[in-house]
């Protein structure tokens, strides 16, 4: 029927950063943000077995003093280091750990929330030569600019050991 | 119900306020749950983890990290962190943070969580008389007993004193 189509020589939108792409300080601006909705704390909450009434009976956190359910903070924490993902981690290894990690203000269904994180260390692994150990600092804010998470996190990084290709246009 | 028979615990369980807690005091949660479809595969997408390994099947096959689609840590975390909720939060005012979170190996589809706790430290709140904070440590272990995950977290807890009828003021 026609030409084959060569479709291993079509050029990959590469996605996410590596070891050398991080320098302590540098801050990125993660993509997209996300508005969190009630389906979504619901869905989450009781699919992680945490069915507890601030995060799931509205009457409840109403008589707790909020106009609305709690989101699961764990929920916020999730999406957080989602929207981190492309930028920090999605093609540089596993995720080691998370220390410092602070919920300063609840979020409830309707609220936007946007993250950003600085390089606080990149450094060498001593036993593995072409992977380092990032770790960032990480902040999320709702649509009134008030800081709701902020935490610390290290990943193991792999180093690129090519020239970094051209962007995708 | 009125809501101060909300808030006075007719739908919480009566065994979890501040004053029940002790350092040292150790649970093993009722209940254990197995990561699958929903729990790993759709939330990862849902919080738009946009690392592949976590819901395609392929990225994955023939690493050090085992064939298959690996479980977000976070999603290990969130499920120790849920089982273990009705104990160590159901009569919460809200979740102030975690600490020393460690994911020490991976978790695939199918793969089964188990929730242990130990009460770490028991804190009076700087900033309210009516609760108080506890510090948890927490263990997600897998089916074949290797700990997964481990994390700290601080629970700002009710006292019952303050919020419950047969507490002397209100």
């Amino acid at each position: 029927m026609g030409d084959e189509i060569d479709f291993d020589a079509f050029p990959i939108a590469r996605k996410g950063n590596q070891f050398q792409d991080f320098t302590p300080g540098n801050v990125f601006v993660h993509h997209w943000g996300r508005t969190v909705t009630d389906g979504d704390n619901a869905l989450f909450s009781t699919a992680m077995c945490n069915w507890n009434p601030m995060h799931l009976n509205a009457e409840y956190a109403r008589a707790h003093g909020h106009d609305d359910v709690v989101v699961n903070p764990m929920f916020v924490l999730c999406a957080v280091v989602g929207l981190s993902v492309e930028d920090l981690s999605e093609v540089g290894g596993p995720f080691l750990g998370m220390e410092d990690v602070t919920f300063h203000r609840p979020v409830h269904p309707g609220d936007t929330i946007t993250a950003s994180s600085t390089v606080v260390e990149a450094r060498e692994s001593d036993s593995r030569p072409h992977i380092g150990i990032v770790t960032w600092h990480t902040e999320a804010h709702n649509q009134r600019g008030e800081l709701i998470v902020d935490y610390q996190r290290t990943n193991f990084v792999a180093k690129r050991r090519e020239p970094k290709p051209a962007a995708a246009s | 119900m009125t809501p101060s028979d909300i808030t006075s615990g007719a739908l919480t369980g009566d065994g979890n306020w501040f004053e029940d807690f002790a350092v040292g005091q150790r649970m093993r949660h009722f209940r254990s749950a197995t990561v699958d479809e929903v729990e790993n595969n759709y939330i990862s997408k849902q919080v738009m983890n946009t690392a592949q390994g976590h819901w395609n099947e392929e990225a994955l096959r023939g690493s050090h990290l085992g064939n298959g689609r690996l479980v977000f840590g976070l999603i290990t975390g969130s499920m120790t962190v849920g089982l273990a909720s009705q104990d160590t939060a159901e009569n919460a005012l809200a979740e102030l943070g975690l600490d020393n979170v460690r994911f020490k190996k991976p978790v695939h589809h199918g793969d089964t969580i188990t929730a242990y706790t130990e009460v770490l430290a028991i804190d009076e709140s700087p900033d309210r008389d009516d609760a108080g904070i506890v510090r948890f440590k927490h263990w997600g272990r897998n089916q074949h007993g290797d700990v997964v995950c481990e994390l700290e977290r601080l629970v700002l807890i009710k006292r019952r004193r303050a919020w419950t009828l047969d507490g002397p003021t209100r």
